[in-house]
């Protein structure tokens, strides 16, 4: 293959390793060091996508990530095809498939480009003005939006790929390895510093590193040379780690920063096989340098956005970099000397300079006065005033500026060029150092946001061309300078470097360059991702826009994937001219991270599929599962939610255990409930304090319901409390609660109340807890625990012992959630299975019955007991829930007592729980449904809402609790619940359905 | 993301630890003597204000110990963090 | 006796690395701002629980590990019988808590506890903790309480390279999948 645009020996492209690609579906090559867009252009090719809204052919532009236009869309695999890659960022490798984004049928002739020719109709606001209105027409708006823009295609399928987070810890972290970054790098790792040097390409040296230029140089050698050498150098530093293909992402407080490492993105598919695809790092450093560099500015001016019209820093890296001319006959604009370093290494490779147009009078700088003796015609105070050529530029019209640069005088010339780099400029990148919080001062002269020094947040320092060096000798004197002070070392081996550089002397800035046309006849685009242009800027200022924030998002300037890394400036310059108003009063917009996009897997990492949320599993787990249980989420636990058997529903399997529980035996596995051991003298009194009725008086062996408020007086936890012995106390609370009540509890010891005696352990894992209830209960237990006595006399209702099974010790409970006579046992969870399998083995006779959660609901709603987070909200007293009998009204303080008789909570017309039957006991209602009294009513009053609903197998007829206003004295009222269908009639009751007399505890 | 420097166990990521708000609001000693509106003063009102703020953290995944910090809620900076019951080491 | 049953009962290898269930030794959490404490334990166990944050003592049976101010976590370095075990954690509990100079404890079945060895180890777990493990790992006896997938764990550094991990029982299957899982990614 011949690459006639390829020079021969370049050290960074592999020329014997050739490389196949597709690029819309043609077939290339390119070599190994390529990146997609070096490739392309070696191939000759500059038009690679659509602009967004006029669908302009667009080529490349730059050589790195503040890429506006050659975005693609890698491969077309469902799961794996990425959509908005910059082709200037991607390596190349065997088997790449791109394909260009944003137009159709094909990149060379797209329909949407007819937008082109409306665009006088296609304003600032286009969207806003046209598409708001009439509101009824949305959706046709939104087809014709659909299909006509669009930034590349999403994945349709699951990601196969892995991605992996991982925490780092550092001394100092340089960002950039550029020279500054090198130099940094060096200093802090020889004095004793751990090192992390991260540099988002695979190459380190940023631009020096191939910048071969006699006007350039160090200790008497190019500076491409020493840098070189450098690098070598530092690689054998012990305390310096090195990661290339790392782009920072976000910079946040206390230097703690996010970066993407690429793993295997710049690999071919079969060599990416079980390889992590990239790696979010989490960075915590103890001091921060920024060495991000500085991207060039484009020149805005008519038809500035032809493919073929690119960076002069761009053509300059891709002729020294990757060996590829960017054309054959190329001409340059600039208004600053930086484009006379692009000219000479053009010249050098032989490339056919057509002139040189600069916008200032003069300049005499040695880098100048180099290029002037290669016999390049320098168009001096001339400005480009319109460009030709559809797909690639073909020609430029040249005209003289006017004194004040407003105009152009003179005749036009017209010169064929098939390349053209411009340059105005150069934008230090302070991304990531106002993501960091740190505040930019404006230097006019050259038209910059720099770091303030003096609103730096502390522990970072901004080194190099990001900090406004732009000469070599000022980037290496004050790199060198500021790096030793920032790290307290007294002598570098950078201190009396001899540096040679060409000194810009000449300035001269035009944000909007004039062109011989009205502006109106113009094209000057500004944001080239977003095709905004300066018009319309100017006209958003017309409008009334003032705020930059606003005119950017009125215009959409610099809000697409680049975050108008190239556009800002001059947005905010071209505002600034308009209104009259100094650049650096304007501000900038805000830099939100990420500095260039990631992609969602980094974002997530592993934390995908079975790693999504954590699975609490209970010892018991796996036999529920072999034993067909279906599973409810209670938080992060897994519980049993019923057993279903032989092909039954849901509904029919609840029905089962439900009657099994009250006819004979039931069992259920409640090892979710948090258990917190409480010891201390002051145990009794702590517990006093934080629920709501009495505890002083439990004797030892008793166990006793609580509830416990929050300070605003509120339902927050309940649970039944054993007192083990005079001050040993075993606290349960509801699944969900364990942990924030445990840290309620710790707060109050140690803030409010450390004059208690009082320690709290939590045990929810080391108990598992096994209850069984039903009229059957106590035969099973006397078979498990032959020795207990199990007479109501020696183990009554509400009270405990200590036993032993097989040898272990258990704590046996006799309460009951169901109303029925139960037990619950406790014992080390690594023997609950087995003593699990000795009950269900025990009841075999009596048709013994694991039930889930969904039964144990239904059967504790049969009693109208209430479960937190389900009957209540937050917003209910105990008084709304009709527990009144439960406040320990003689106690002098519990938590949220005072609470109670706020003027809020004595209303008497707050929602209170009740209970509720439907007319017609076979319909069940849903919980959730609203309580309405008058169908009629508009709008309709919401009274209140079902919190629990069943059929009751037991009652055979369907229960619900609901919270209704006033509802305590509602009883025999009857309501409306509206469906969506139907309204179903209810009636008012008590909150108890079953067994009001409380029989069957003792049956 | 802070990293908070707790009394007890040393310097550690805002991940292991939870925040509970404004700190120095003691519960009443004798809540039935106050009027609803002192007693809403204490439970509801408070100060979130920009700049100097004085707050309770705990160190949830840790030690499990509460204890002040006195942060600048205008740039997250700590100036200070302290026992539960010691004095604030810098003027409130 | 009954059968126990461990969650894990698993041990695995990824080249240097090795993560292994260790079974359950006896674990007793101990809690006390007592003055006499100290010396109690001491008498009691021939071991003094560590005053010094995010370190622990250790004799040839038994390691205390430091979890706060007023909080300790007892581990036997040895498996005991359930009623060598039983009788111990009545000897703490009677000369502790029943003359209230504290709290104790049993929290075997409540902790997991994992066994890491390798030189990766550290790699493996910054994949997902936020602490700087720098000084943990120079310092045999080092103790952290943090954060591990999300997940609270205990961590005591027994030899260069090898620590144990404690995790609650009913995390401990899931954090051994994303254990296993990111040992295959070093
Ligand atoms: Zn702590």
């Amino acid at each position: 293959m011949s690459q006639e645009l390829r020079i021969n020996n370049n050290k960074f492209i592999d020329q014997t390793t050739r490389l196949s690609f597709k690029f819309n579906g043609e077939k290339l090559y390119g070599y190994k060091g390529d990146t997609l867009a070096s490739a392309l252009l070696a191939n000759n090719i500059h038009l690679v996508g659509r602009s967004f809204k006029y669908h302009r052919p667009r080529g490349i532009m730059t050589c790195g990530s503040e890429e506006p236009n050659a975005i693609v869309q890698i491969g077309n695999d469902p799961s794996l095809t990425d959509p908005n890659v910059r082709a200037t960022e991607i390596e190349l490798y065997e088997g790449l498939e791109a394909f260009s984004q944003n137009c159709w049928p094909n990149v060379k002739f797209d329909i949407g480009g007819i937008n082109n020719l409306l665009s006088p109709l296609l304003p600032a606001g286009f969207y806003y003005k046209t598409f708001m209105w009439p509101a009824s027409f949305w959706e046709k708006y939104e087809f014709f939006i659909r299909h006509s823009a669009g930034l590349g295609k999403s994945p349709t399928k699951p990601d196969r790929d892995i991605y992996d987070h991982k925490y780092y810890h550092c001394d100092v972290l340089v960002v950039g390895g550029g020279i500054s970054g090198i130099m940094a790098a060096k200093l802090s790792a020889e004095n004793n510093n751990e090192t992390l040097l991260i540099d988002d390409k695979n190459i380190l040296g940023g631009t020096t590193i191939y910048q071969n230029n006699d006007c350039f140089q160090i200790d008497g050698i190019h500076t491409n040379y020493w840098l070189e050498n450098e690098i070598k150098k530092i690689k054998n530093i012990k305390n310096l780690t090195i990661k290339t293909r790392t782009s920072l992402a976000a910079y946040h407080g206390y230097n703690y920063l996010l970066a993407k490492e690429n793993l295997s993105d710049h690999l071919s598919p079969d060599e990416r096989k079980n390889k992590i695809r990239q790696r979010l790092w989490k960075i915590r450093a103890k001091k921060v340098i920024i060495a991000t560099g500085s991207i060039e500015r484009p020149l805005i001016f008519n038809n500035n956005d032809r493919p073929g019209i690119m960076l002069s820093s761009a053509i300059k890296k891709f002729i020294d970099f990757y060996g590829v001319k960017t054309g054959k006959e190329i001409s340059l604009f600039t208004n600053n000397d930086s484009v006379y370093e692009t000219a000479i290494s053009l010249k050098k490779s032989g490339v056919n300079i057509i002139s040189i147009i600069d916008i200032r009078d003069k300049s005499s700088s040695k880098i100048v006065k180099e290029v002037e003796k290669h016999n390049i015609k320098i168009y001096w105070n001339h400005t480009i005033v319109n460009t030709e050529g559809y797909r690639r530029i073909s020609f430029i019209e040249i005209m003289k500026l006017s004194d004040d640069g407003s105009g152009v005088i003179g005749k036009k010339i017209k010169l064929k060029t098939d390349c053209l780099g411009i340059s105005g400029g150069w934008t230090p990148m302070v991304h990531l150092f106002t993501q960091s919080g740190g505040k930019l001062k404006f230097r006019s002269n050259d038209n910059v946001f720099l770091p303030d020094k003096n609103k730096t947040p502390s522990d970072q320092i901004s080194i190099g061309s990001c900090n406004g060096d732009f000469d070599i000798k000022d980037i290496i004197l004050n790199s060198n300078k500021d790096v030793k002070t920032f790290l307290g070392i007294e002598n570098s081996p950078f201190d009396n470097l001899k540096v040679e550089s060409s000194r810009e002397e000449m300035k001269r800035n035009i944000w909007l360059l004039p062109s011989d046309k009205p502006i109106g006849k113009t094209k000057p685009f500004l944001d080239f991702q977003n095709d905004s242009t300066a018009k319309d800027v100017k006209l958003a200022l017309r409008e009334g826009f003032k705020s930059i924030e606003h005119v950017k998002r009125y215009t959409t300037t610099g809000m697409g994937t680049d975050q108008g890394k190239l556009s800002n400036m001059h947005a905010l310059g071209i505002i600034a001219e308009t209104t009259g108003t100094n650049m650096g009063e304007l501000g900038t917009t805000t830099f939100r991270p990420p500095y260039t996009p990631l992609t969602f897997g980094a974002i997530v990492g592993r934390n995908v599929g079975e790693f999504f949320d954590h699975t609490r599993k209970t010892a018991m787990h796996n036999w529920h599962v072999q034993n067909k249980a279906k599973f409810e989420n209670v938080g992060q636990w897994k519980r049993a939610w019923y057993y279903p058997k032989n092909g039954e529903t849901m509904f029919e399997a609840v029905q089962r255990e439900s009657k099994a529980a009250r006819e004979s035996v039931g069992i259920l596995d409640a090892s979710t409930l948090g258990k917190i051991d409480i010891q201390g003298t002051d145990a009794s009194e702590f517990l006093n304090r934080v629920y709501t009725n009495a505890w002083s008086k439990l004797a030892v062996g008793k166990c006793r319901y609580g509830l416990m408020l929050n300070e605003d007086g509120m339902v927050y936890d309940d649970g039944v409390t054993t007192r083990l012995s005079e001050n040993h106390y075993i606290m349960t609370t509801t699944t969900g609660g364990a942990a924030n009540v445990l840290t309620k509890l710790e707060d109050y010891l140690q803030t409010e109340w450390p004059e208690l005696d009082v320690y709290l352990t939590t045990v929810t894992d080391h108990f598992s807890t096994i209850s069984i209830c039903g009229p059957n209960s106590k035969k099973i237990l006397s078979k498990v625990i032959p020795d207990l006595d199990l007479s109501d006399e020696n183990f009554p209702h509400m009270s405990f012992k200590n036993s032993i099974i097989n040898g272990i010790k258990c704590r046996v409970m006799r309460i009951s959630f169901t109303g029925e006579h139960s037990y619950e046992i406790n014992i080390q969870s690594n023997y609950a299975k087995h003593v699990w399998e000795l009950c269900m083995d025990a009841g075999k006779n009596y048709n013994i019955t694991p039930y889930g959660t969904e039964t144990m609901h239904l059967l504790r709603a049969e009693k109208g007991f209430i479960i937190t987070g389900q009957d209540t909200d937050g917003t209910m007293t105990p008084s709304d829930l009709q527990m009144d009998w439960i406040i320990g009204k003689k106690k002098f303080d519990f938590i949220g007592k005072r609470s109670l008789y706020r003027s809020d909570t004595i209303r008497d017309d707050r929602k209170q729980l009740v209970g509720l039957l439907t007319d017609d006991p076979k319909e069940i209602l849903e919980e959730g449904a609203q309580i309405v009294e008058k169908l009629n009513q508009k709008p309709v009053e919401m009274l209140g809402h079902v919190t629990s609903s069943y059929f009751s197998p037991n009652l055979n007829k369907s229960i619900a609790l609901a919270v209704i206003k006033s509802g305590k004295k509602l009883k025999g009222k009857k309501f409306f619940v509206p469906m969506e269908n139907k309204n179903i009639n209810v009636t008012v009751t008590d909150t108890v359905f079953f067994d009001k007399e409380n029989k069957r505890l003792n049956a | 993301m802070f990293i908070i420097n707790c009394p007890y166990c040393g310097e550690r990521d805002q991940t292991e630890f939870s925040s509970g708000g404004e700190a120095h609001i003691a519960r009443p000693k004798q809540p039935t003597e106050l009027s609803d509106d002192e007693w809403a003063e204490f439970l509801f009102m408070r100060k979130n204000i920009k700049g100097i703020q004085f707050e309770r953290w705990n160190h949830s995944h840790g030690c499990r110990k509460w204890f002040n910090v006195v942060r600048d809620t205008s740039n997250d900076k700590i100036h200070a963090v302290y026992k539960m019951g010691e004095k604030p080491p810098v003027n409130k | 006796m009954l059968n126990f049953e461990t969650t894990l009962q698993d041990s695995k290898s990824y080249g240097d690395l090795t993560l292994s269930e260790v079974e359950p030794i006896l674990k007793i959490n101990l809690r006390s701002n007592k003055r006499e404490f100290s010396t109690k334990i001491g008498k009691l166990l021939s071991i003094i629980p560590p005053i010094e944050a995010n370190t622990s003592s250790s004799n040839e049976d038994y390691s205390v590990l430091w979890l706060s101010p007023d909080e300790w976590l007892i581990y036997s370095n040895n498996k005991i019988s359930y009623e060598q075990q039983n009788l111990l954690e009545e000897n703490l509990f009677n000369n502790i808590s029943n003359i209230n100079q504290g709290s104790v404890t049993n929290v075997t079945d409540h902790w997991v506890m994992i066994n890491l060895k390798g030189y990766k180890i550290y790699d493996l777990l910054s994949k997902s903790s936020p602490y700087d493990f720098k000084n943990f790992k120079m310092k045999k006896g080092s103790v952290t309480q943090t954060l591990l997938n999300h997940t609270d764990v205990i961590l005591h550094n027994i030899y260069d390279n090898n620590l144990n991990l404690f995790v609650r029982r009913s995390f401990s299957e899931d954090l051994w999948l994303w254990i296993n899982d990111s040992a295959r990614f070093l």
